[in-house]
């Protein structure tokens, strides 16, 4: 028979590690059309770092993110970058974005406000113009300016910056100190069936609320959310890499080495929290590996809710859910026996 | 070797190969169309699914000479020079995918499945991209797409068709 059951689990998840050196760099500078080019050295893997980094700069400058051109890990370029690692690119490097954008735009401000006849600190951006605080029709196109500031100012508007969260080191006693810069916080709940005959879990929906600090692009999160359930659901149910006596992995390919194709996935509802992080470029902190941690303990706590057995090694495989229930009847006949 | 002529994205293409070549790598080594992507060489994950005589296939399982006389459409296949197939144009849209490796292949047996199928269920959907492997996106927002697709009833016939 086939059984329901729902489980949750919390999870909390460290971004931008302080225990060593975490540095991410970036140049911006702001041309002559009103474009503006970021260099980074990160790396995107499809996860939408670079259109995260390009609309930070595009925020801090007032301008279209389709104007920010990124060139991205090219070592002959690019300053390096500590890694697409440890779910640190929008916060360390988004950072840096952020404040190599700023010192550009310091240079930009330095310029135009004898122009707008006002001092530097009542300038704004926004709508690729800079314009006065609380009178926006004063104004000065943001190209317009790049143009003067290289051209009659010899100062052209080029920042450069990097970001280290603080390095602390930990007590070598205690083992205590701050050893991240912040930390997000998600609950997953899954809704699973359990097949009590034959110890099989179908995954049928997870709903996962998530707090990555502010959103800066609420799809490329979603799609982080998902991509980051497949693999907990698979991390739940399927994959394991199974080795021989001798060491040698006996399922080094997509046959046996078993992972979530689209009908092992449930659906999958997001819900982003939205929070602002003071430390993070523009209150973002980060989302990517938080997503798959909650994902298989909550299901196996649907499957306990299900079927009223603990399974405590991944992955929860038809075969382990089966011998569970076999013992679990086992020891209520026994006990069924002990009471007659 | 062995001559293979097939109609590939809607033009007529001969190739001569050693016999044991497959589909996939004639159509990368011999025709440079390099959007159908060598993943597991064995059938497991998909991502060299083309379309031949109106059925996805996996490309690595089938030999090239096993294309002969038939019709063949790639990736490359979907985009004119002036704009991107609907499925190609939602994908983008929606963001359904991330590292892209897997876009080629899910794409064209999505387009399969709505040339047959131009108003799928959502288990359809999911039944025609069981063959292919996304370890990105858990597939999400590749429904969603398709479902958009197939919404707007804008399932192009594919270009050797027209």
């Amino acid at each position: 028979m086939k059984r329901r059951g729902r489980g949750i689990a919390c999870m909390w998840y460290p971004i931008g590690f302080t225990v060593s050196a975490n540095p991410s760099a970036a140049v911006v500078k702001v041309n002559e059309d009103g474009t503006a080019t970021l260099l980074t050295g990160t790396v995107e893997t499809g996860q939408g770092s670079l259109t995260i980094l390009a609309q930070i700069v595009a925020e801090e400058l007032g301008i279209a993110t389709d104007d920010v051109h990124v060139v991205s890990a090219d070592t002959d370029t690019t300053p390096m970058d500590t890694g697409a690692i440890a779910s640190r690119t929008t916060y360390v490097t988004g950072n840096a974005a952020r404040l190599a954008a700023e010192k550009a735009k310091k240079i930009l401000f330095e310029v135009a406000a004898p122009l707008l006849g006002v001092k530097p600190e009542h300038l704004e951006v926004g709508d690729h113009k800079i314009r006065i605080k609380g009178f926006p029709q004063r104004s000065l196109h943001i190209g317009d300016v790049a143009e003067r500031a290289r051209g009659v100012n010899g100062d052209p508007p080029i920042g450069s910056a990097s970001f280290n969260p603080a390095t602390a080191a930990l007590d070598a006693e205690t083992g205590q100190g701050k050893p991240f810069a912040t930390y997000v916080y998600a609950t997953q709940i899954a809704e699973v069936e359990v097949d009590d005959e034959t110890g099989e879990v179908e995954v049928l929906r997870i709903a996962a609320s998530h707090d990555c600090g502010t959103p800066i692009n609420p799809m490329l999160v979603e799609g982080q959310v998902e991509g980051g359930i497949s693999m907990g659901v698979g991390f739940a149910l399927e994959e394991e890499i199974l080795f021989d006596a001798t060491g040698r992995q006996i399922n080094p390919n997509l046959t046996n080495y078993i992972m979530p194709t689209s009908l092992d996935m449930p659906k999958v509802e997001v819900d982003i929290v939205d929070s602002y992080d003071p430390t993070g470029p523009f209150g973002a902190k980060g989302v990517g590996e938080p997503t798959c941690v909650p994902t298989a303990a909550a299901i196996l706590n649907a499957i306990h809710d299900a079927v009223g057995v603990r399974v405590t090694s991944l992955p929860a495989t038809a075969e382990k859910v089966y011998a569970a229930l076999k013992a679990k009847r086992a020891q209520e006949g026994k006990r069924l026996g002990a009471g007659a | 070797m062995a001559t293979v002529t097939l109609t590939l994205n809607g033009d007529v293409r001969t190739a001569s190969v050693p016999p044991e070549t497959t589909l996939l790598r004639l159509l990368r080594e011999e025709f440079g169309l390099t959007g159908s992507k060598l993943g597991c060489d064995v059938g497991d994950c998909g991502a060299c699914t083309v379309i031949v005589d109106g059925k996805s296939v996996n490309s690595c399982l089938m030999l090239a000479v096993q294309a002969d006389g038939r019709d063949v459409v790639t990736i490359e296949g979907l985009a004119t020079m002036s704009r991107l197939h609907p499925l190609q144009q939602l994908f983008e849209d929606k963001g359904s995918l991330q590292c892209g490796f897997c876009g080629p292949g899910v794409i064209m047996s999505a387009k399969a499945l709505l040339d047959e199928n131009p108003d799928p269920s959502e288990q359809e959907i999911r039944d025609a991209l069981a063959g292919n492997l996304c370890r990105c996106t858990g597939y999400s927002k590749m429904i969603e797409a398709i479902q958009a697709v197939a919404r707007d009833g804008r399932g192009e016939p594919a270009k050797s068709a027209v």
